[in-house]
């Protein structure tokens, strides 16, 4: 009985809570923008699937003559920055905007319009990265030519090409004329600003909102990951943004910062950079260990192995990954004390991430396992994370990182912890909590077929890569000759590749077919653990009927089960009488809830970005000036506008 | 107010008193510039400088921001939040070798 | 509509307001961004061979300080405001803000007085002089931006008092969240002013 406010007049009147699109337009409420997150982090997966497709015909053989250099460029560059800006981070964002307040025993965020600004801003940002291709234009630096000889690449080369990393002074005005790489760095500006308010609303989340008796020792596992991610965004993202204001500036205002002509500094650019892009793949990995740290006690029947250490590991690798940036620039020529120094200190994230991974298999160790897809998914992230894990302590060996470099051994690393790892863990969380979505069940079937099919076109395409690096196949390049004899290898990672590319086939259809038609779900399908499937399924609009009162960890696990004299569990006599009660209250709450009222305020908001961006890139165009004041002034007039707007509508101030 | 305050916050009398410390700290430092203009070494009033910066850094943290009269959370965000970027910060500039040059001027 | 959901929903787990926890929040990460900006201009300031002037050699320190002064005073209306919104003293509130945001606007007038005066010397000094130059005016511009915005805040909400009749805690905007912000404005530029005027 959610309480729905009617519209009182500002300027334009308030929009009522409906289910047309202008609801989900206008949306505050945290599920929704989950959802809204996460279908089109999907998408851009699919986006950044295909670049990735694209790359793996032309290097399938050798001397491939697919692509272009300057169209190889562009498509390794938006595969990169498509899979980190575009999908993982914000299906992270969809996983905590969805999950935290269930997880905590909330109805919502702390602050849900700024929420909802989040998520606008981002799709915005994307938009404008992705509108590079129509409207971005690639330049021959001054006197040169473009890769491969061209004066002017073709649709498929005029996007972002600097790589994800956007090296200084490659990607900056003297050597990269045109606007590509505005649209990149200001494109990333957009997107970094997003996850920033998110960061400061989830931490405010997790510290404020919390349910009665939910101490912080007592949270889910994903709800601690959430907080020092948000952390880790909070600390990290301001210096991308210091970073990516300067190149704009060298770009669009003369500034000197990275112009190695006239006394820049191309290190500097490196330093910024990474200090921000190492605690980012902690940004990446977090979330997909929280969702592995839920999903192996519930389907091992046993609660987690060391709660407190998986807790305090996860904060140690984000305290720690601030302290080895410049393992990124081992052959920059930084100082043989600064190689040592970080050497050591990446080596040392080592121990916290070996404490996770032997809790998890303590976990299981003993456990009754059910090999459900959520379990498939956790499993074979443990084994692959750990392939990645160990080949990134090779990089922590100073003179063997020197072979490492720019070879595909790197991308075999980061392909294993960032695909084996952080994507096989979303797979994870999106068949565990696809019923506290929907009601519904995915099929088991399709799942195994998808979590296999994934499985082997995974270690098809990136344990070749190991060797191959090794060998000496260099990275970002666009074809290697014949002589190398790279050709078997290529030829089984592109196998490898469509194979992954078939497996989230099945996957889409598995989900579209369960949403329509999958097995409803009940309550509590996985018989779990945790606060959120406390709740009815699909979630109801206000989360919990009654606000929930915790008396420990693992509290609803709890309610239904006792342990005997040798710590097995014993289902309660009235479980299922208590699982009906929570049923009945989540339905039917005993008492008016008020959830804050929609605005469209967030929107517009989001939206002058758009005007703000295409306006600064072209401010020396006739209408690029104006329409940047007219992207600021819209973008103060709606926050404006937003601090005259009550939280929720027609009621008293609820603080004192 | 509903919200718990551990200690009374000043009354007006003493927000201006603190005003016209941070005053004289001011002209204390602009003095020092000119008696470093003068000739007094730098390796005396550099560190000073810095001494009398982060005095009136810390007043206005403590009393204008309130830290000093808040729940120790908020102490906590401010200097995890300050200590952490001094000392991130310290370790690039050492990278760059920027804190040897200073230390020489 | 029952009191009791409402209790309920305000949350405070800490026993901290939630927008003063907010905004503590996002200080602290803007101390991040300074302290970039910041090593930005250490990093360059002192390194041999640009084209003149360098930043340290067109300052005109007795005008700054006047502007340095300023922006402390400010400080000082901002939490008189912020007193008085406690006492319910609408009246002085509003005249405090109004001080508030003035000083900040005498503050950024310096600014561009003193930006403009750069630029016109003759041997100027402009973004694109050298690197010490562009980190100079990108630090101190940040600044004076964030000193802009504070000033927007600050006369948004005095239109919020005159609009409601009073300033209450159930809009968005609130002035001790504001009022945090403001001085952590000020706490920049005491660093700044030492760091990058007084030391050479």
């Amino acid at each position: 009985m959610a309480n729905t406010g009617a519209p009182t007049s500002t300027i334009f009147r308030r929009p009522k809570q409906s289910s047309s699109w202008t609801d989900w337009l206008t949306t505050v409420d945290h599920k929704k923008i989950g959802i809204m997150y996460g279908y089109s982090a999907f998408f851009f997966f699919v986006l950044g699937g295909i670049e990735a497709l694209i790359l793996r015909l032309q290097l399938a053989g050798p001397d491939g003559s697919v692509l272009e250099a300057a169209e190889y460029n562009a498509m390794f560059t938006m595969h990169g920055t498509t899979m980190v800006f575009l999908f993982v981070m914000p299906i992270g964002a969809a996983f905590f905007n969805y999950m935290l307040p269930l997880l905590i025993g909330a109805r919502d965020v702390a602050f849900p319009r700024m929420n909802a600004l989040s998520f606008w801003i981002f799709i915005f940002g994307g938009i404008f990265l992705y509108s590079s291709f129509l409207f971005g234009t690639t330049g021959p630096p001054a006197g040169g030519n473009l890769p491969g000889g061209a004066t002017d690449a073709s649709w498929l080369g005029s996007t972002i090409n600097g790589g994800w990393f956007m090296y200084q002074p490659n990607a900056g005005p003297r050597f990269s004329t045109g606007t590509v790489l505005d649209y990149g760095s200001i494109g990333l500006q957009i997107l970094g600003l997003s996850s920033l308010i998110a960061s400061v609303n989830f931490i405010a989340t997790v510290f404020n909102m919390r349910a009665k008796g939910m101490k912080l020792l007592r949270m889910p596992v994903f709800a601690w990951m959430t907080t020092v991610v948000a952390f880790l965004l909070l600390f990290s993202l301001p210096i991308i943004a210091v970073a990516l204001f300067m190149v704009t500036f060298d770009r669009q205002l003369g500034t000197l910062f990275f112009d190695t002509f006239q006394g820049g500094d191309a290190i500097l650019w490196q330093h910024l950079f990474w200090l921000f892009g190492h605690p980012e793949v902690y940004i990446l990995i977090l979330p997909a260990m929280g969702i592995v740290s839920e999903v192996l006690p519930v389907f091992s029947r046993k609660p987690l192995f060391g709660y407190p250490a998986v807790v305090f590991a996860g904060a140690a690798i984000g305290f720690l990954g601030f302290g080895v940036w410049a393992h990124h620039m081992f052959s920059s020529g930084i100082t043989p004390v600064a190689q040592a120094a970080f050497g050591l200190a990446t080596m040392t994230i080592a121990v916290p991430t070996g404490i996770k991974i032997f809790n998890w298999l303590g976990t299981m160790w003993m456990g009754k396992i059910k090999f459900t897809t959520p379990m498939l998914f956790s499993l074979g992230f443990v084994a692959l994370f750990v392939v990645g894990g160990l080949s990134g302590v090779t990089h922590s060996i100073v003179p063997a990182d020197w072979q490492q470099t720019d070879t595909y051994y790197i991308v075999a690393h980061f392909h294993y912890v960032l695909f084996g790892g952080a994507i096989f863990g979303i797979f994870a969380g999106l068949y565990y909590w696809f019923p506290k979505l929907t009601g519904r069940m995915m099929s088991e079937k399709l799942g195994k077929v998808h979590f296999w099919l994934m499985f082997i076109g995974m270690n098809l395409t990136f344990g070749p890569m190991h060797w191959l690096g090794l060998q000496g196949m260099v990275r970002r390049t666009w074809k290697y000759p014949e002589e190398y004899n790279f050709g078997t290898w290529n030829m089984v990672v592109t196998v490898g590749a469509y194979i992954i590319a078939l497996s989230i086939a099945v996957f889409m259809v598995n989900w579209i077919k369960s949403k329509r038609k999958g097995v409803p779900s009940g309550m509590d399908p996985w018989d779990a653990r945790t606060i959120e499937w406390s709740i009815p399924n699909p979630t109801p609009e206000w989360n919990f009927g009654v606000n929930p009162e915790v008396q420990g960890l693992d509290d609803w696990w709890h309610r239904k089960y006792d342990d005997d004299e040798e710590g097995r569990p014993v289902r309660k006599a009235d479980a299922d009488a208590v699982i009906a009660q929570f049923h009945e209250q989540g339905v039917n709450p005993p008492a008016p809830i008020h959830l804050p009222s929609p605005s469209y305020f967030p929107f517009i908001a989001g939206l002058s970005f758009l005007a703000i961006g295409y306006g600064v890139i072209y401010h020396t165009r006739g209408w690029g000036l104006p329409l940047l004041i007219f992207g600021v002034v819209l973008l103060l007039s709606s926050l404006i506008g937003w601090s005259l707007e009550p939280i929720e509508e027609e009621h008293e101030e609820v603080h004192a | 107010m509903a919200q718990a305050q551990t200690k009374a916050h000043p009354e007006p009398k003493q927000y201006v008193q603190i005003a016209l410390l941070l005053a004289v700290l001011t002209g204390v430092e602009v003095a020092l510039y000119y008696i470093e203009q003068g000739g007094v070494s730098s390796s005396i009033v550099y560190p000073t400088l810095i001494i009398l910066a982060a005095l009136k850094f810390v007043i206005v943290v403590a009393f204008y921001m309130h830290v000093r009269y808040e729940k120790s959370l908020i102490a906590r965000f401010f200097t995890v939040g300050f200590f952490g970027a001094l000392m991130l910060y310290t370790v690039v500039l050492g990278t760059f070798g920027v804190l040897a040059s200073l230390g020489g001027q | 509509m029952s009191d009791i959901a409402h209790d309920e929903q305000v949350h405070e787990t800490t026993g901290i307001e939630t927008r003063k926890l907010a905004m503590w929040i996002f200080l602290s990460s803007e101390f991040m961004f300074f302290g970039a900006l910041i090593s930005n201009y250490l990093l360059f300031k002192g390194r041999p061979g640009f084209p003149e002037p360098y930043p340290s050699e067109v300052f005109d320190i007795p005008f700054t300080s006047v502007s340095s002064f300023v922006l402390l005073m400010s400080s000082l209306t901002m939490v008189l405001a912020d007193h008085a919104l406690h006492k319910d003293d609408q009246r002085s509130t509003r005249t405090w803000l109004v001080a508030t945001a003035l000083l900040g606007m005498v503050f950024l007038a310096g600014q561009v007085f003193e930006f403009a005066g750069f630029v016109t010397e003759e041997v100027p000094m402009k973004l694109s002089t050298n690197p010490a130059a562009s980190a100079f005016f990108t630090l101190t511009g940040f600044h004076g931006m964030h000193v802009l915005v504070g000033v927007i805040m600050l006369l948004t909400l005095v239109g919020v008092s005159f609009r409601k009749g009073k300033l209450s805690t159930a809009t968005g905007l609130n002035l001790e969240s504001v009022a945090l912000y403001w001085h952590f404005v000020d706490i920049i530029w005491i660093v700044i002013f030492t760091i990058v005027y007084l030391i050479k």
